[in-house]
């Protein structure tokens, strides 16, 4: 434990810290712009000199440990000098566009010119002028601005794990340059636009927009999927800009998907923003909420509650679900089930459904085995984690059932049939005496892999084998399921699946089409073919005129997740809210208003009329909703239910990492990733 | 010529012969009350260095008449709890009043529309009943303001209606007569001005306040009274109000030309001021009045109402006294009293 | 003999005397005010009126939309919205400047780094209706063809003060 002086203030700090860290403990700003403390460090800036005695200069703090008995000077006319010195030689080839430039008002370089700059430039030759690359539709750059603090060549190589930059050239010339010119390949390459200190790379749809100063910032979660991003949301009038991430070391750190971040344009595409009936000619035709629940009213006049079933789907908050969930109980009816893409398993024990070892657990497991899931996709920054971890050297080994994917780290490819995951689990295959070897064993199940029919089986098998590896200990929890949906979890909690004599989702289906099911309930639920639903009277509430709203015979106008203050459970469980940011558009209302203003029209009123009644009612439902961003650990118990697994293979449950919702469905700038990296044979997103 | 138009002036119907008199002292009057307003404001836009009317007509000549017309394309608003007969009836009375008592002023020798004998006592009477006009619509505004502003204009009018009465009969003293056409023949040696300084100075400023003009504005007094006694009026009932304290300004300064400044007499009898027939004298005196009645106006701030009766009673009603007393006594005393 | 004196005066109103006497003289000072819509006062280069949007000599319109006039106005009279035009410049794409607001206080101006927006020397920009006082790009960009000349003149005038 090195104890060193900074600016005359003793402390004491764990060894390999550097001074930088050292400062920064001491809460002293020391100015950077190659420094990035989730990334390594290569000390080309120079920004972040100080002044170390009996050093002959100074030197630059970022890469220097902290060594015993240091005495650092922070605050010296050295140090000013120094690093007026080192400004002065940014902004040599810098140029003096911040007016035009997007980064103007939240730029590094621009708040430490304002420190450590001088008010005129002394360079009389000509500026260094850079060609713009082209990193693909969602960063736009403008390289004559890079200051080379080659962080992005960092980041893709370190967190993103695609090396898709590198610098040509060295000293003055040196150019960030995407390899092939063929854009970013990433789901996090979004966060280059963070991560640039200066307005080099920053973000091509939000281009010119709005300055950081017009924005109204709503701290909130987001739902692109089931990790539950902390976020930013950045909104100007009725407007959402952009969206940026929040520091949250248990779930996202600092990054955010691509998904995330630019899939906002699609709140403003193809929403709904009034009710609608479907006329007698069967078109819809725009109503009043009035008229809207007077339909619903007459058409469930003499309908038994036995007869009513209610789907969620996956982006709805915990608010409405209970909500829905109430109604339906109130009216009579036990059918009921939030797993609209039809997955089996057992939800009696909640250990059996979450993600046990919460995100940052993954950090502590030597081996990890994926089972029918591919967390680049599914989860970006479950799988920015376990690279993380992988690059620590400490996750030995990473091992696929079900499709090999490129991961961005070494994996293990053990098969893709149900037949490997039935040898996992009964110990004959030989992988299973790698993961008894390990210390802290991690087994990661895939959402997609429960879609099948024997979801059940394979949720028995994968805990099978957490218990028979010992990944489930009083100290350790390694059996995890990574859910696609942000509202999947929640729904579970709060308890929308069928009740005792109710239908699930195959059931539901199977009686609409036979005619014993007479209506739906479909709140946000999307991605039900609407063929199978019959002749059912099907209402849908929602906020996007997607697959659910083409087939409802109503249609209620609610809220998107910027629109609402909502509760949402991530994959690990952990209880997040939502926080209002713009109103919703036109006519429509938050989702549990609409639910408790329908409740009303039919004599089912429920019982609470503000936000704080119902979090009330969902915490008697479910106490995990009372706390917030904390891990609850689930009880182990038995869950599942032993049979075979069937020997088809696991099928990657999402086809297009940029278009799995209907916000990112309806997003303009997914489809051009879409089209950029999804379709790689076109030659004509390079040449763009 | 002349005598051919006199005879045939004279061959016609008495009514005809006394409207078209009328006539041609009132539409005269009336121009001449409409220039009077753009001569005052131009002369206090000269005082405080500003430009003043300009704008309509040369040199904004027909600004009156704009003013007028605008005026008479105003609506009339009677406020709900007025006294409608009364409300009507006051402007109507100040505007008749104002011209009726020219019918005695003399503008040349003989050139009179009724020279009566008691012409003095006319004025003063007519001018008396001015005040009815404004308590009248003071009282039947039923407003505040309206009502205070006709209670001053009534307590301030009566006030110096009694120096008014003193002064004239200083200078009835030195003339012997009622009739204004004798008081004017009777200064063809000196202007009364000369002898009587101290009283015509007296008359002037009870001039001032009989007409309510500042610095004894205080009836209409806008900044606490936000326009006195006719701050219910408005259109044509305003503008007669407004023709009336004009034509008032007229006549007061008529009657300060007849009492004091020789009436129609040139200053001194001698070529070439005699060749100026004499109403164009008149009518430069009056002219010369009005000027200091608006000089005034530009130089002085109003009184307080308590100064104003102070100066009414205190100063002015013993002064004239006093000047009444010591001007009998010279007259007996020298023998100068006329016939 | 100090009382002698102020009867005196009083009694001879010397004091009015010399307020008339006052009066009377400035009856013939030259006039302080002017004919106005004929006549008109000298106006200084940095006269602050109505607004206007500059453009380049060759046409280009000045204004880079960096929001700078917006940030700055204290009166919020100022709405700015942008995105890349086609050649992918950064342009506005609605500027419009609430005349009712503005206070007429110039930091937009002084805020501009290129100066497109600038207070011309036009004054007389009085509407009929209040509608006609909310100004968009069209008309700011008007404004700044009609008075191109009067305001680089004066923007020069002015540059050996900045």
């Amino acid at each position: 434990m090195p104890k060193l002086t900074i600016d005359g203030i003793e402390v004491e700090v764990a060894p390999g810290t550097s001074v930088l860290q050292a400062c920064e403990q001491l809460g002293i700003e020391v100015p950077r712009f190659c420094y990035h403390e989730r990334l390594s460090v290569p000390a080309n800036c120079r920004m972040c000199l100080v002044e170390v005695e009996r050093s002959p200069k100074p030197v630059a703090s970022c890469a220097m440990p902290a060594g015993e008995g240091m005495v650092v000077k922070t605050n010296t006319d050295t140090v000013h000098k120094a690093r007026k010195g080192v400004m002065e030689f940014l902004l040599i080839n810098h140029p003096l566009d911040c007016p035009i430039c997007d980064q103007g008002g939240e730029c590094d370089l621009q708040d430490q010119a304002v420190s450590y700059g001088y008010d005129r430039g002394r360079y009389e030759e000509n500026k260094r002028a850079v060609t713009d690359k082209y990193m693909g539709p969602l960063i736009r750059t403008y390289m004559t601005r890079c200051i080379q603090c080659t962080r992005c060549i960092r980041f893709v190589d370190e967190i993103a794990g695609v090396p898709a930059l590198g610098g040509l050239a060295r000293g003055e010339h040196l150019e960030i340059t995407p390899a092939l010119e063929a854009g970013v390949n990433s789901e996090l390459s979004g966060n280059l636009v963070d991560v640039c200190p200066v307005g080099a790379l920053t973000s091509k749809p939000y281009a010119y927009n709005a300055r950081p100063w017009e924005l109204r910032k709503t701290e909130s979660i987001d739902v692109m999927d089931a990790v539950g991003s902390n976020i930013r949301v950045d909104a100007r009038g009725g407007e959402v800009l952009r969206v940026l991430p929040r520091l949250h070391e248990d779930v996202n750190e600092e990054w955010i998907s691509d998904k995330t971040r630019y899939a906002i344009d699609g709140l403003k595409r193809q929403r709904l923003d009034r009710p609608y009936v479907r006329g007698a000619d069967g078109k819809l035709k725009p109503a009043t909420w009035a008229e809207a629940f007077a339909a619903i009213k007459t058409r469930l006049a003499n309908v038994p509650g036995n007869k009513i079933a209610g789907i969620t789907g996956d982006l709805v908050d915990v608010e409405s679900v209970v909500a829905l969930k109430d109604l339906l109980t109130g009216l009579g009816s036990a059918n009921m089930d939030c797993r609209q893409d039809g997955a089996q398993f057992d939800t009696s024990n909640r250990a059996g459904y979450i993600f046990n070892s919460g995100i940052a657990g993954i950090e502590n497991a030597d081996v990890v085995l994926l089972i029918g899931t591919n967390p680049r996709w599914e989860a970006p920054l479950v799988n920015a984690r376990i690279r993380k971890t992988y690059l620590t050297g400490k996750l030995k080994k990473v091992a696929v059932v079900g499709q090999n994917f490129d991961l961005t780290y070494p994996t293990q490819f053990l098969g893709n049939s149900g037949s490997v995951l039935s040898a996992l689990a009964d110990g004959s295959h030989p992988f299973v005496e790698t993961l008894k070897a390990a210390k802290n064993p991690l087994i990661i199940l895939g959402a997609g892999a429960l879609r099948r029919g024997d979801g059940l089986a394979v949720q028995a098998a994968a805990r099978a084998i957490a218990e028979t590896v010992g990944a489930v200990r009083e100290d350790w929890n390694g059996f995890n399921v990574l859910h696609l949906a942000a509202g999947r979890v929640g729904a579970l909690d709060a308890g929308f699946l069928p009740g005792p004599g109710g239908r699930d989702l195959a059931g539901i289906l199977a009686g609409a089409q036979s005619g014993e099911i007479e209506a739906v309930y479909l709140l946000g639920a999307d991605e039900i073919d609407g063929a199978k639903l019959g002749k059912a009277f099907v209402i849908y509430q929602g906020h996007h005129g997607d697959r659910g709203a083409h087939r409802a015979d109503v249609i209620l106008p609610g809220a998107a997740y910027t629109e609402k203050n909502a509760t949402y459970v991530n994959t690990e469980g952990r209880v997040q809210h939502a926080r209002f940011a713009t109103f919703p558009l036109g006519e429509a209302r938050e989702d549990w208003k609409i639910l408790r203003a329908l409740s009303g029209e039919l004599g089912q009123a429920l019982g609470y009329d503000t936000l704080g009644q119902l979090r009330q009612r969902m915490a008697q439902a479910n106490p995990v909703f009372a706390t917030l961003d904390r891990l609850v650990p689930a009880v182990w118990g038995p869950f599942g239910q032993a049979g075979t697994v069937a020997d088809a293979h696991f099928a990657s449950p999402i086809e297009n990492f940029y278009m799995t919702d209907p916000i990112s469905r309806a997003s303009q700038t997914m489809a051009q990733c879409t089209e950029a990296f999804l379709k790689p044979a076109l030659p004509a997103a390079a040449a763009e | 010529m002349f005598e051919t138009l006199a005879q045939l002036w004279d061959q016609l119907p008495l009514i005809i012969r006394i409207v078209a008199s009328i006539l041609v002292i009132a539409v005269p009057l009336l121009i001449g009350m409409a220039m009077l307003t753009y001569f005052e404001r131009k002369v206090m836009a000269a005082m405080q260095l500003r430009q003043g009317p300009a704008m309509v007509g040369p040199f904004g000549l027909l600004q009156p008449f704009a003013d007028g017309l605008k005026l008479l394309g105003k609506e009339t608003v009677i406020p709900a709890g007025a006294n409608r007969v009364v409300f009507v009836a006051a402007p109507m009375l100040t505007f008749l009043l104002a011209l009726v008592a020219w019918a005695v002023i003399p503008f040349g020798a003989g050139l009179v529309l009724a020279d009566i004998n008691v012409g003095v006592l006319y004025l003063f009477a007519i001018s008396s009943l001015g005040v009815y006009g404004i308590i009248m619509a003071g009282w039947a505004s039923n407003s505040k303001y309206a009502f205070l502003g006709g209670l001053r204009a009534a307590a301030q009018m009566v006030s110096y209606e009694v120096s008014i009465g003193l002064v004239i009969i200083t200078v009835l003293l030195c003339v012997g007569s009622l009739n204004l056409s004798k008081i004017v023949e009777a200064q063809k040696t000196v202007w009364f001005f000369i002898p009587l300084f101290p009283m015509f100075i007296i008359f002037f400023i009870s001039a001032l306040a009989e007409t309510n003009r500042a610095p004894f504005d205080l009836p209409e007094g806008e900044s606490e009274l936000s326009g006195g006694f006719n701050v219910e009026y408005s259109s044509m009932t305003f503008a007669l109000f407004f023709l009336g304290e004009y034509i008032n300004m007229i006549l007061m300064s008529a009657m300060t030309s007849v009492l004091f400044l020789g009436g129609w007499l040139p200053p001194l009898d001698i070529a070439p001021l005699n060749w100026i027939p004499g109403p164009l004298w008149f009518i430069f005196k009056i002219c010369f009045c009005l000027f200091c009645f608006i000089w005034v106006r530009a130089t002085l701030p109003r009184y307080r109402y308590d100064q104003l009766m102070r100066l009414g009673w205190k100063v002015f009603l013993p002064f004239s006294l006093i000047w009444v007393v010591l001007t009998a006594g010279v007259l007996v005393y020298f023998d100068l009293l006329p016939n | 003999m100090a009382l002698l004196d102020r009867t005196a005066r009083g009694l001879f109103l010397v004091e009015l005397v010399k307020g008339m006497a006052l009066t009377f003289s400035y009856m013939f000072r030259p006039r302080a005010t002017i004919n106005y819509p004929y006549e008109r006062g000298p106006i200084s280069p940095r006269f602050r009126g109505e607004h206007a949007l500059r453009r380049y000599p060759n046409g280009e319109e000045r204004c880079i939309a960096c929001k700078l006039c917006e940030a700055i106005c204290p009166a919020l009279a100022i709405t700015i919205e942008a995105e890349p035009r086609e050649d992918g410049s950064r342009r506005t794409t609605r500027y419009d400047i609430d005349m009712t607001k503005c206070i007429y206080c110039g930091l937009c101006q002084e805020a501009c780094p290129v100066d497109a927006i600038v207070e011309g020397p036009n004054l007389e920009f009085a509407t009929e209706t209040r509608e006609e006082l909310f100004y968009n790009k069209d008309k700011l960009l008007a404004n700044g063809d009609r008075w191109e000349a009067q305001i680089a003149a004066n923007l020069a005038a002015d540059a050996p003060y900045r």
